[in-house]
């Protein structure tokens, strides 16, 4: 748990939306959003799954790099980071595959040179997880503590919640905190064995929702406490979050929203926050009928009838894994910069196992504490509430 | 506990071993057994027969070795000790399920259009097996899974200490995994393994726990400082680890009767034995009996802090980019 002022200086993402957070809000709240598609990628294989696919000329690995420096710059800009205080910052980064996309795309070209041949034996070059960070630390000079978190959906949640933590016990100065999710075989056709893929399209909390449907993204966020900020105050601050560990099942939070509402309830203690001082929810809402259950009847257990606007971004820019948390933020940043919060894409008909339905229009973004979710394999939960202010 | 923060991202406070366990490549529990590289991977499931009582049929073979070695330094653990305390796991990783992802992917690609296992799926995730260990141990709450290739352990280490010194938990699982996956010229280009950068060695694997922090109970050492100096421009010479390792030492007292003990990590290409020898330092290389994989420091470290001599340790790696971490220990 945390109880800090820490502040949020900077932001930068990538998503199907666009090639900035700014540029992505926009068109989020524009409602330019194109429902998940079926992939184009050289790499991917699996031409009958949807999935939401970033945009790109080159190849998929140029793809990757791109995206994940276009957040870098983003969000350095945005912050107006120095050389030297980009080098004495840490660097966490969450991401599920990491550099695999490098192995997928070098073993897709081998078997498309040589159709009809036996499958060479497939190797696995990339060097672990942590890859990424290591790559970034030595691109942009970051000099200080690197760690990479490597957990599935709420990997860059988990390490925006940690590097609150260092941040609170004063052990970084700054913390760069980066989400990076490529499509990757692995992924998608490791959903759709799971069966908790939607073929159709992704529609979190709707009672005709099947599955999810995965994103690519980055994102980078950067905190630092506000004590040493140099720079004038931010306007946004992370007030506290909870990460939480159950070891119930594999796959799923538990139904009876029990989980859910206790991460919540301990989100809003560490932050010193009541439910009625929410302003709205970010929540992680995939689409898949178990989470969505589990997610949804937390919420009502923690506000009951006084639920505040429940935002899924899924509907937007699929389920963005292990980038998720920073992405989501990053997006959800960028249009609280822009005044208004986005409707919840994908929904038509209220579940009556939940009893409410997503925003289903922009509403104007007050001031104050937004909640942000986030549910992931391995009984894995992450929440952290970022507040508002002027 | 006496908290130090420099620029170098040191930590220095004192926290005790209340455990600890290594399990190499030849999956014998504590102890130095020789083996062959070209036999690996040996199968764990009668290790997983005897330590848990029971197979693990749905857990792939990265998952059974966290699980077994974990479970090793917790179970050498009066359970009094650890009853109503709030543990937390951190699972250290450079590479982490590839035994799972590697024949996913193999499925996933094959020309004729193959389905894979979903189960299979579910275990390649890189938490899933912290979650196995979480569910058998019975913990919940903190459970991290790190991963940075070869400071991976250091890392963890890293931040179980400052989840300690914040009060979050009471007893931190620290603990390093690696599995020997072929092929072993794929396992070295994995781990950027070159001539001039690392030491020419067997390729192993290992899962090597510690478990820290304060109880009522005996303790076998103290974990003294964890340094992760991001300096690419810091050398890592023989000279220089030794200076910063009596420094180190001279900041804590009752050194003197100690064994002072050197444990090169196996970025160490040049350690000259004889030169610490001269200057009254042992050097005791653990690579040989677990051979290299990212998180040998684990193993490294839990070998030491179990081997019954009263020693002040100080183990050095450095990563390929020149990032360097040195965790210094002492036992009883």
């Amino acid at each position: 748990m945390t109880t800090s002022k820490i502040d949020i200086r900077g932001w930068g993402a990538v998503t199907t939306l666009g090639w900035s957070a700014r540029e992505s809000a926009e068109n989020l709240l524009a409602g330019k959003v194109l429902a998940g598609d079926f992939c184009t990628s050289s790499h991917l294989i699996n031409r009958e799954l949807k999935a939401y696919e970033i945009t790109y000329t080159g190849n998929p690995l140029e793809k990757a790099w791109a995206m994940i420096d276009s957040a870098l710059t983003e969000a350095f800009s945005r912050a107006k980071l120095t050389a030297a205080e980009i080098a004495e910052s840490c660097l966490l980064v969450g991401t599920t595959g990491g550099l695999l996309i490098r192995n997928e795309y070098e073993f897709a070209e081998i078997v498309r040179q040589n159709p009809g041949k036996e499958s060479p034996a497939i190797t696995c070059r990339n060097r672990g997880p942590g890859e990424v960070a290591d790559a970034i630390a030595r691109k942009y000079g970051i000099n200080g503590m690197i760690m990479t978190f490597s957990m599935a959906c709420v990997s860059s949640s988990h390490a925006l919640v940690v590097a609150a933590q260092l941040l609170r016990q004063k052990k970084v100065r700054r913390a760069i905190v980066v989400g990076f999710e490529p499509l990757l075989n692995l992924t998608l056709q490791g959903f759709a064995s799971l069966l908790l893929y939607d073929d159709e399209q992704c529609r979190p909390f709707c009672a005709s929702r099947s599955g999810m449907q995965i994103g690519e993204a980055s994102a980078a966020v950067i905190m630092e406490a506000s004590s040493s900020s140099s720079k004038s105050k931010s306007a946004y601050r992370f007030a506290g979050g909870y990460l939480f560990n159950d070891n119930n099942s594999l796959t799923s939070a538990g139904v009876d929203g029990a989980l859910a509402g206790n991460v919540i309830g301990q989100t809003l203690t560490a932050a010193q926050i009541t439910p009625a001082e929410i302003v709205a929810i970010k929540a992680h809402g995939t689409g898949t009928r178990d989470n969505d259950l589990s997610e949804g009847r937390g919420l009502t257990r923690v506000f009951g009838d006084n639920l505040p606007p429940v935002v899924s971004l899924k509907g937007a820019i699929g389920h963005t894994l292990g980038a998720a948390g920073a992405v989501e933020t990053a997006l959800w940043l960028a249009c609280l910069e822009e005044g208004m919060l986005p409707k919840s894409f994908g929904f038509t008909q209220i579940d009556s196992d939940l009893g409410f339905a997503p925003s289903q229009v922009n509403i104007p973004a007050k001031d104050g504490a937004y909640l942000f979710t986030f549910f992931g394999f391995g009984g894995t939960c992450t929440s952290y509430i970022i507040m508002k202010e002027h | 506990m006496n908290l130090i923060m420099s620029n170098k991202n040191k930590i220095m406070s004192s926290i005790p071993v209340v455990a600890a366990s290594y399990l190499g490549p030849s999956l014998t529990p504590n102890l130095d057994v020789a083996w062959d590289e070209s036999k690996l991977p040996l199968s764990p499931d009668d290790l997983v027969q005897k330590i848990m009582g029971q197979p693990m049929r749905r857990a792939g073979r990265f998952i059974k070795m966290v699980c077994c070695g974990a479970l090793t330094c917790l179970k050498s653990v009066p359970p009094e000790e650890l009853k109503d305390k709030k543990i937390g796991i951190f699972l250290a990783t450079g590479l982490g399920n590839v035994d799972e992802i590697l024949p996913f992917i193999t499925q996933v690609f094959k020309h004729e259009g193959g389905f894979p296992s979903p189960n299979q799926f579910a275990n390649s995730v890189s938490n899933a097996a912290a979650f196995f260990l979480a569910k058998i141990s019975e913990i919940k709450g903190v459970v991290l899974t790190v991963s940075q290739e070869e400071l991976s352990f250091e890392s963890a280490l890293w931040l179980a200490q400052s989840y300690l010194e914040r009060g979050e938990i009471e007893l931190a699982l620290v603990g390093g995994c690696d599995v020997f996956t072929p092929t072993v010229a794929d396992y070295r280009e994995r781990m950027d393994l070159k001539p001039d950068n690392s030491r020419s060695m067997r390729m192993g694997e290992g899962s090597s726990w510690l478990l820290i922090g304060n109880t009522s109970g005996k303790k076998i050492g103290n974990i003294l400082s964890v340094t992760l100096d991001h300096n690419p421009k810091t050398e890592l010479s023989n000279e220089n680890i030794l200076s910063e390792s009596e420094k180190i030492a001279s900041q804590f007292t009752g050194m003197q009767n100690k064994q002072k003990t050197i444990l090169p990590g196996f970025r160490l290409t040049d350690i000259d034995q004889s030169f610490f020898k001269n200057k009254g330092w042992k050097v005791e290389d653990y690579l040989p009996h677990c051979g290299i994989h990212p998180t040998a420091t684990a193993y490294g470290l839990a070998r030491s802090l179990l081997s019954g001599t009263s020693a002040f340790f100080v183990h050095c790696n450095y990563h390929a980019a020149g990032r360097r971490a040195m965790v210094v220990a002492t036992t009883e």
